[in-house]
């Protein structure tokens, strides 16, 4: 029973930031109708800019955090602007696209930051907290929170402001938008943004609990969207039971199977979303001609 | 007119393809290249083949930075008889297949000697296109298996695991008499090298371990193993894995209340693991290894001054062992007036050296050093432990 | 002429290049053919099928670790475990193309290379597979009389096994299994409606991924001698995928000059690693964004740059009259009362989310008969012909086709039973030209048959010689021979149109269902249509006909059923229907019902 509480709580703490990965993918998705492949490798881009705040310029982790997913969300802008023509294509060539994307992404930070990666400390202290004889790292407390916060914001933004419902009408049809007044270029411009600052959030709060380096992007990119996918994609509710189940699922397969954990959270994915294409709440159906 | 053309088209790639076959016939390509005698003058060419990008990149540079330093030393004092050493750097990106490629290259392009590489698993993968090319190579792996190849040509500049972890389970189960242990460590080669002697060591003692979890070598967490192991209330926790993962497990572990004692190899005792795991889980990891820190004796003073002086940096046990190896390639060189091939490798194996990182003497398997000390890592330091 | 000898080139340097290279570069020489190999695989399954295949290089590790396994560890011969070690790619290639049956696109994408993920997790942790320290001491293959250990000779062993392959890819492509994979690849339905068997087809294109897979993995560890995890990790895997995509990926010659290309600037940068990644991710995207059909796109968009800016062509937009059948005649009447039904619809409802789009529709098709379906925008038309066609299953009630169900059978079943249809908003192959358009549909074998690829290549040969001039011949009759060789999308609309009933009567149907097939069309355009559906009928088959065109439907069909949400409001004579005062009621604000008269206007959509 202690061994099943602690490695839920494990599997918990990463889920949420699997969660947080899956729901960068679903706001990009369900506001530009864009899948992209490099989210993963722009989490590690935001992981390093928060670790370069965090530990070469001694700023606090929050204010560290908040820095990161500004410039993080500078670069989404610059990246948007580049992979613009590829919106509105697709699937496929989008899929590849965002591939090479991420490709170059990886090779920059690697020229920036070094190959070798680098540890961050948590910003909590490493006492874990001890009830019922089981271990709760503090940090794991603060990853939840955040990512609850998070999802609630985007929650808000996407069903109850304007803004984000008008966002939204882009994806579903963008000639559509444009002929009720919405500035298609500007829209995606800013939920790429966005979605850039949540990859930053979730890349950078898995610094000090992972290890950043440039082999990041594959712990979190592919496990993120395959979270998405599970859940259902482009749908938020399914984000987070997807990166929460996804989570849960590695930390048990790990337990069970040690170094073989990989290949059973993965086979055991792909059997589900066999059954299950459209995952546990359905695709959120962007309607494309 | 128009139809003749064409006929000769048709006919036409099988008529090239004939008089391909009448020059293959004659001839057998590649028939000059073996045999590329090289002069006896001008510079000598050793490769170093290790990781230089990748995430193993910093052993890579770390063994460079040793073996640049000695040749600059013996190429300013006039080299070999004259001849200058040349190193052609090559990367194997930390795959064992990108290294047997290099292999090649150097054996094609006439390299004397190979460093490398600085993995166990890549000097695994090459050792058997250089030993068929007679060039001799000294490696920085230490896995157990590096000595059971059977290549005469392949020598290792640190001590192999079995000599780690048995100074280790002797320190711990005869000297401290810990009985409840515990074990991590990963299934590449190093850690896999590790696991199996530290678990020969303790089984030579009668000691079981109380949990023996094995992780992959690019694992960042390991909640659900340290999990399992903090069940155990173990006294103490061996790691076998690099230096960045042992930091990782190191950290997670007190994150997940484990209270034991962390002890290793030689990676325990890099600046790497320090940071990665931070200075304030470190302190009291107990740490198997050659070299012990830059100011045990004069001459660990002299290669961290010169070090220093050269990259800037302090130096730590790889930059050290490959200086060393550099140091016995130099002497074998000079011994055969820098001539290769099998009189080059009978050369390194009578060196007698009393190096960076212990005393030489090579035996058949390719092992040079066969000791090493336990140290204890007190306020980021190896403290030797009397 | 010059195909011939730009091939005669070809293998004279292929033959020759080895006395030029030194024993280094000849060992690059080899590992480029290897990627080569490979990239054929990627080739035919991701640009010919348009399987999203992310685990190609598991495919490609399968083979190399088989065999490694085979012969270090049981003692098996090179050849008979390269053989082993093939098949052995060729299930893993099945199994992991199992989730293509059920997703497509990006699912696939993530969910193979999650897959590929396992595999090179499994073999770095299995024993079997020496873990992440791999296998060492791999044999490398023997032949009489040859030394297969001269890497000299290896490469002209790897350059027979490339030939075979690019001889076997390229028939592929260019007969009747290719041509069904790339239709569907444009477009997975209108391929099952033709008769394309989808689900084997997406398997069978994983299949030859294994194969390709296989034989490049067994020519690697015989020339590595080596295998570890390594060698078949994403960073790879994105590396093949740079060379299919960089090389332009429904391009064979593409494919292969990509590999060579990506190989070569591989070993350039080799001490420069990181650049090299920052110079084929940088290339893959500059590609996609400007030039996505590759390097071997770039000659074909050149030309058309040119030829758009010169003076145009031969108007390609252009056809000919449609040639009537001489045996018009009987075409111009209803079929008697006493003739069989055909199509049988009995309380057919289908029912989307909660919302029910038919509602207990009864209604029959006599054989020889022109049935025009109408009703207003929304009134459940178009999914009436969705469930006879077998894309939809009904909610409830049955169909009979020819007497027997055709509720819950696959398009492509009823599309060999002799149903065939053309769909509203177009749905050609894009990417085939109008005579492999309508090849697909000629096409009336199971891919099952596609067996003899391997043993009577000769037969798929003949075959398609047979269907290239029934082709010809049909094209010919809906007067399409001009523009056989373009592809739809630089076709008129009504052109397009055209093509669409030619490829619906190439599958030789017994009932066709015709949707909105006058939509777009001018006035002559829909005279000629006229002549071609009595002519169709004419040879006994059964036409099913959706138009909003209320001229020709008055003028064509010998019997009317009209549709208002979901249900038959009326079913008779043309002239009686449109009389009737609900038919009018439903109709209220369409006003194309009441301009009875036989103006032929252009066809409101």
């Amino acid at each position: 029973m202690q061994i099943f509480l602690q490695t839920l709580i494990g599997g918990i703490g990463f889920g949420a930031i699997y969660a947080l990965v899956a729901l960068g993918f679903t706001l990009v998705y369900r506001t530009m109708g864009l899948v992209n492949f490099a989210h993963g490798d722009i989490a590690m881009v935001g992981a390093y800019i928060a670790t370069t705040f965090y530990i070469s310029t001694k700023l606090p982790f929050a204010v560290a955090m908040a820095s990161a997913i500004i410039c993080t969300a500078v670069v989404g802008l610059v990246i948007e602007r580049v992979l613009r023509p590829l919106e509105n294509k697709d699937f496929d060539l989008m899929l590849i696209g965002t591939i090479g994307f991420g490709i170059v992404l990886e090779a920059l930070a690697a020229l920036i930051w070094g190959a070798t990666g680098s540890a961050v400390p948590s910003p909590v202290g490493t006492q874990p907290i001890h009830i019922l004889g089981i271990y709760i790292p503090k940090y794991d407390l603060v990853i939840i929170a955040v990512a609850a916060v998070a999802t609630v914001v985007l929650w808000l933004f996407l069903d109850r402001t304007k803004r984000g419902i008008a966002m939204q009408a882009v994806a579903m049809d963008h000639e559509e938008a444009t002929a009720i007044g919405v500035h298609v270029g500007n829209s995606n411009a800013i939920a790429f943004a966005i979605g850039a600052g949540l990859a930053a959030l979730a890349g950078g709060l898995a610094g000090p609990v992972l290890y950043v380096s440039p082999t990041l992007t594959a712990s979190l990119g592919i496990k993120g969207f395959a979270a998405a996918i599970l859940g259902g994609f482009g749908n938020i509710k399914g984000a987070i039971v997807g990166g929460l189940a996804f989570g849960i699922l590695d930390a048990f397969a790990a337990g069970q199977f040690q170094g073989y954990s990989e290949l059973v959270t993965f086979v055991a994915f792909a059997a589900v979303v066999i059954v299950r294409p459209t995952g546990i709440f359905g695709e959120s159906t962007v309607n494309r001609a | 007119m128009n139809h003749r053309m064409n006929r000769w088209a048709r006919i036409a790639p099988v008529a090239v393809l004939g008089v391909s076959l009448a020059v293959t016939g004659c001839a057998a390509p590649g028939g000059q290249a073996t045999a590329a005698t090289k002069p006896d003058t001008g510079p000598i060419n050793i490769a170093s083949i290790s990781p230089q990008s990748g995430q193993f990149s910093s052993l890579g540079a770390w063994e460079l930075k040793g073996v640049k330093l000695a040749v600059a030393e013996v190429n300013a004092a006039g080299g070999i008889n004259g001849r200058k050493l040349e190193i052609s750097v090559m990367d194997d990106q930390g795959d064992p297949t990108v290294a047997t490629n290099l292999a090649r290259k150097a054996v094609s392009d006439g390299a004397v000697f190979v460093f490398g590489s600085a993995m166990s698993g890549n000097t695994l993968a090459m050792a058997p296109i250089l030993a068929g090319a007679k060039i001799p190579e000294i490696t920085s792996g230490s896995s157990p298996k590096l000595a059971t190849t059977g290549s005469k040509f392949l020598f290792l500049n640190s001590p192999p695991s079995t000599v780690f972890d048995q100074t280790l389970a002797n320190y711990l189960v005869d000297t401290k008499a810990y009985k409840s242990i515990a074990m991590i460590s990963n299934n590449g080669s190093y850690g896999k090298g590790e696991h199996d002697a530290f678990l020969a060591a303790l089984a030579a003692k009668g000691v079981t371990p109380v949990a023996n979890q094995v992780v992959t070598p690019d694992q960042k967490d390991f909640s659900s193993a340290l999990t399992s192991i903090g069940q155990k209330k173990p006294q103490v926790l061996f790691i076998g894995a690099e230096e960045v993962e042992s930091g990782l497990i190191a950290k997670q572990a007190r994150q997940l209340g484990i209270t034991a004692i962390i002890a290793g190899g030689a990676p325990l005792g890099t600046p790497v693991y320090l940071n990665t795991a931070g200075v304030k889980v470190a302190e009291g990891s107990i740490v198997s290894t050659p070299y012990l820190g830059n100011d045990t004796d004069a001459k660990t003073i002299k290669f961290a001054a010169d070090y220093q002086k050269a990259y800037g940096e302090a130096p730590e046990f790889h930059g050290a062992k490959a200086y060393d190896g550099a140091e016995i390639v130099i002497k074998a060189l000079l011994a055969t007036n820098g001539a290769g091939g099998a009189k080059l490798a009978e050369a390194i194996r009578a060196v007698k050296y009393v190096g960076l990182v212990g005393t030489f003497a090579f035996d058949q398997t390719g092992i040079g050093v066969h000791a090493t000390t336990i140290a204890i890592i007190t306020n980021g330091k190896q403290i030797a432990v009397k | 002429m010059k195909k011939y000898i730009g091939i005669a080139v070809l293998v004279a340097f292929g033959v020759l290049l080895p006395y030029g290279l030194g024993s280094y570069a000849i060992h690059v020489a080899n590992v480029a053919i290897i990627f080569a190999i490979l990239a054929i695989g990627l080739f035919l399954t991701m640009g010919i099928a348009g399987q999203i295949n992310l685990a190609q290089i598991a495919f490609f590790g399968t083979g190399a670790y088989a065999s490694a396994i085979l012969t270090t560890q049981t003692g098996l011969g090179f050849w008979p475990a390269a053989v082993c070690a093939v098949l052995a790619a060729i299930l893993i290639g099945l199994i992991i193309g199992i989730p293509a049956l059920r997703m497509q696109s990006h699912y696939l994408g993530i969910v193979t290379l999650g897959l590929a993920v396992a595999f090179t997790n499994l073999v770095s942790n299995s024993s079997f597979t020496g873990q992440a320290q791999g296998i060492n001491n791999i044999p490398g293959p023997t032949l009489p009389g040859i030394d297969l250990s001269s890497e000299y000779n290896y490469y002209y062993l790897e350059a027979v096994a490339l030939a075979i392959g690019i001889m076997l890819a390229a028939f592929v492509v260019h007969t009747p299994l290719g041509r069904r994979l790339r239709a569907m690849r444009d477009d997975d339905l209108a391929a099952s409606a033709m008769g394309a068997e989808v689900p084997v087809l997406r398997m069978a294109a994983f299949a030859v991924g294994g194969l390709y897979g296989g034989v490049a993995g067994v020519l690697y560890a015989g020339l590595i001698h080596f295998v570890a995890p390594e060698s078949f990790s994403l960073a790879n895997m994105f590396f093949l995928l740079a060379m299919v995509v960089i090389g332009g990926r429904h391009n064979l010659w593409g494919a292969l000059v990509g590999a060579v290309a990506l190989t070569l600037m591989r070993e350039a940068l080799v001490n420069f690693a990181t650049y090299a990644q920052l110079a084929y991710g940088s290339l893959v995207v500059f590609m996609v964004l400007f030039a996505p059909t590759g390097l071997a796109g770039i000659p074909s968009r050149l030309r058309s740059l040119l030829l758009t800016r010169g003076s145009a062509g031969p108007d390609s937009t252009r056809v000919a009259a449609y040639i009537p059948a001489p045996s018009l005649g009987r075409g111009l009447h209803a079929p008697a009362p006493s003739a069989p039904n055909v199509v049988e619809v009995d309380g057919l409802t289908k029912n989307f989310k909660g919302l029910r789009a038919l509602n207990g529709i009864n209604l029959v098709a006599r054989k020889g008969e022109i049935l025009g379906i109408v009703g207003p925008n929304g009134s459940g038309k178009t999914t009436l012909f969705n469930v006879l066609s077998g894309l939809y299953t009904p909610t409830e009630g049955a169909v009979r086709i020819l007497g027997d169900s055709a509720a819950r059978v696959a398009p492509y079943r009823l599309s060999l039973r002799g149903v065939a249809r053309t769909f509203q908003n177009l749905r050609l192959f894009t990417r085939l030209t109008v005579r492999e358009n309508v090849m697909v549909a000629l096409d009336r074998t199971l891919t099952r048959w596609s067996w003899r690829y391997f043993l009577w290549p000769l037969g798929v040969w003949r075959q398609d010689r047979g269907m290239r001039v029934a082709a010809d011949a049909l094209l010919e009759r809906y007067g399409l021979s001009d523009l056989a060789d373009t592809f739809p999308t630089e076709l008129s609309y009504g052109a397009q149109r055209r093509v669409e009933i030619a490829r619906a009567v190439a599958t030789n149907p017994e009932v066709l269902l015709l949707d909105e097939p006058a939509a777009g069309l001018n006035g002559e355009e829909v005279n000629q249509l006229r002549l071609i559906v009595k002519d169709i009928r004419a040879s006994g088959v059964t036409v099913l006909i959706i138009e909003h065109n209320m001229g020709l439907v008055m003028s064509l069909c010998d019997r009317v059923v009209v549709l208002a949400n979901g249900a038959v409001i009326a079913d008779g004579l043309p002239a009686e229907v449109a009389s009737q005062p609900d038919v009018i009621e439903a109709y209220l604000g369409d006003s194309s019902l009441l301009d009875l008269p036989t103006t032929e206007t252009a066809g409101t959509p």
